[in-house]
């Protein structure tokens, strides 16, 4: 389980989160839904304990992530926009050393490596050096690697960026799956469609803040729209703010 | 935070090493480094000897004194004729001094003194400059001859225009004097072992910022302190090497290759290598700490090489400022990184003393570089200006 309360994050002048507050409940799939600059990425590093939180708290399965940083990163398997992987080295051998710097077992990680790779369809590029990787096998490599350690929470930040058709489609799967395993998933989006078929719980963050979460269906009844994007926009504030620029006009 | 550092060190390692070109440049460039410089110095040093033995002058205008051709003759000195234009071969350094005899000279020398030039550029350091010596002794040695026979004919002892006689005393061993040419070789060594880990020290710092590979990397939970640790191990260990491979090409060649002019100065113990050795092996992983901090700054490889470029300009710059300053060997050197290197490094080639305190000093010194620098870099790892900072 995955709890943020009142988290806060300012760069010089620019409040990026401004006071979020939102669960993603164990076995379920939560969606941050938000446009960009709203703040997603920055909410997700806070609790992935690469930026440090102003104000705020942050907990992965009730360890706080500011005070046992590295209890939190045991305890969630994290996949931000940075998904470099060493040229040099094979798949495998980029997973392998990430299973090592995290202390899982060589018998455990292969095991694990090999559902992945059947899930992911990764048989072919596996024993390839990563060099000249297409954006979709970059992301399965960087995938694996961040959740070898199997953990119970996984935090993807927009997982879905620049990959094509069927790099989306096995991604989506693999969401499935992890949630049928019990695992709790958050990832961060700005694809309605996306959003709207696999999450069971939708927190749309707009400026910072949460401006409005519940189910696909909750949030079309709140906003009185019939689709999740009609409702997006009525619930985030780029509506709002619009209308106040032209009130100014 | 051992096993992370050993998991870290291993991949770094495996990872430069598969660049095989880069890495098989540094290895070449380390062994051939010592076969280089020995077969070069040994050159310039059998031309420049050569030059001053050599029975050859060059002379223009030699129909205008027999006397001088004469005196030439008799010691065994052979006479060339110098090319027309060698007063501007010599600015370019392309022609040897040249003794001119105008045509005046015979009128003047029978009548009282007269005059000869000697043309040369004493801006030019090659090996011709040394026949100045040569034609300025036999132009003493013709001065003396010919004074003592005016003085006989007038029926004065000789003995009274000689009031003090003065003898060379060189108190300089050859091997000091061979090393004012020795400089080069620690000089150039302790270079190669900064620039010869340039590559992996970026490769390990920049080069994951570059890449995008930072930010997932840190999300292990391992200390910042045992990655930066395992990385400048890899660096450490790969200065290590490269400063073993120029020993090895320095030990190969000194033993194996005939170096004439080298050998009789260059006679190095094993005491003498182990000295040297231990220099180096202190050097070669602090200058790779310290070009990893400077990389960590850097958001890309080439960023980063430029910065790197900077510490490398100043340590090759350090022998040079050294000369310039006319330093003399002085304790405090020994606190300044690349010149205590240096003087430690000469001592031992010139046969100098070589007391604990030149080992014990820079390896102190460097270990402390190491340890701020990896400190440092660490606590840069937790900035989010650096692990975000992507260009």
């Amino acid at each position: 389980m995955i709890e943020v309360k009142d988290l806060r994050k300012q760069f010089g002048s620019v409040k990026a989160v401004d006071g979020v507050t939102f669960t993603g409940k164990s076995g379920a799939i939560t969606g941050l839904l938000g446009p960009n600059g709203a703040g997603k990425t920055t909410a997700i590093r806070m609790i992935g304990t690469l930026i440090a939180i102003d104000s705020g708290a942050a907990s992965i399965d009730g360890i706080d992530v500011a005070t046992d940083a590295d209890g939190a990163r045991c305890a969630c398997g994290l996949l931000t926009d940075s998904r470099g992987v060493y040229t040099r080295m094979t798949a495998r051998e980029n997973i392998r050393y990430y299973a090592e710097l995290r202390g899982v077992e060589a018998a455990r990680s292969e095991k694990t490596l090999a559902r992945f790779v059947d899930w992911l369809d990764m048989k072919d590029i596996l024993d390839r050096r990563t060099e000249g990787f297409s954006q979709g096998e970059r992301m399965k490599v960087a995938i694996v690697r961040a959740l070898i350690h199997e953990p119970a929470n996984v935090i993807l930040d927009e997982p879905t960026n620049g990959l094509d058709v069927m790099s989306t489609r096995a991604l989506r799967e693999l969401i499935k799956r992890l949630k049928s395993d019990g695992q709790t998933v958050m990832f961060s989006s700005h694809v309605m469609q996306e959003v709207a078929a696999l999450c069971d719980e939708i927190i749309i963050i707009s400026h910072g803040r949460v401006t409005a979460q519940g189910t696909t269906e909750q949030l079309m009844e709140m906003s009185g729209k019939n689709n999740l994007e009609d409702a997006f926009i009525a619930l985030s504030d780029v509506s709002q703010s619009a209308d106040a620029h032209k009130e100014v006009a | 935070m051992w096993a992370t550092i050993v998991t870290v060190c291993t991949k770094e390692l495996t990872d430069h090493l598969r660049d095989r070109r880069t890495a098989a440049m540094i290895f070449f460039l380390s062994i051939a480094m010592g076969p280089l410089l020995l077969i070069g110095l040994t050159q310039f040093i059998s031309s420049v000897e050569k030059k001053a033995e050599a029975r050859e002058v060059f002379v223009e205008g030699k129909a205008n004194s027999p006397q001088i051709v004469n005196f030439f003759a008799r010691q065994d000195v052979t006479i060339k004729d110098p090319k027309p234009d060698f007063r501007e071969l010599i600015k370019s350094g392309k022609h040897d001094p040249v003794l001119v005899i105008p045509k005046t000279f015979e009128e003047k020398f029978q009548t009282g003194t007269a005059e000869v030039e000697l043309v040369f550029d004493d801006t030019r350091q090659d090996a011709g400059n040394a026949s100045i010596g040569v034609l300025r002794r036999l132009m003493r040695g013709f001065n003396g001859e010919v004074s003592t026979q005016r003085l006989i004919a007038r029926g004065v002892s000789p003995q009274l225009v000689r009031v003090v006689d003065v003898q060379d005393v060189n108190l300089g061993t050859a091997a000091q004097r061979a090393a004012g040419l020795l400089f080069i070789i620690p000089w150039i060594t302790l270079l190669g072992c900064v620039s010869g880990v340039t590559a992996i020290a970026i490769d390990v710092t920049a080069g994951e910022r570059e890449r995008g590979s930072l930010e997932p990397l840190l999300m292990n939970p391992v200390s910042r302190a045992g990655l930066t640790t395992g990385k400048w191990l890899a660096v450490a260990i790969y200065g290590l090497t490269v400063a073993a491979l120029t020993m090895c090409g320095f030990a190969l060649t000194l033993n194996f290759v005939p170096l004439p002019n080298l050998a009789s100065v260059l006679s190095i113990s094993a005491a003498q290598y182990l000295g040297f050795a231990i220099t180096m092996f202190s050097f070669a992983p602090a200058m790779g700490a310290l070009q990893m901090l400077i990389a960590t700054y850097g958001r890309t490889y080439k960023e980063a090489q430029t910065y790197v470029s900077y510490l490398i300009m100043a340590v090759s710059m350090a022998p040079a400022i050294g000369m310039l300053a006319q330093f003399k060997d002085a304790t405090w050197q020994l606190f300044v990184p690349m010149l205590g290197q240096l003087m430690v490094i000469t001592r031992i080639l010139r046969g100098e003393t070589v007391t604990a305190m030149h080992y014990l000093l820079p390896f102190a010194l460097n270990t402390a570089i190491s340890v701020i620098a990896v400190l440092l870099i660490s606590k840069l790892l937790t900035k989010e200006k650096i692990i975000f900072g992507r260009a």
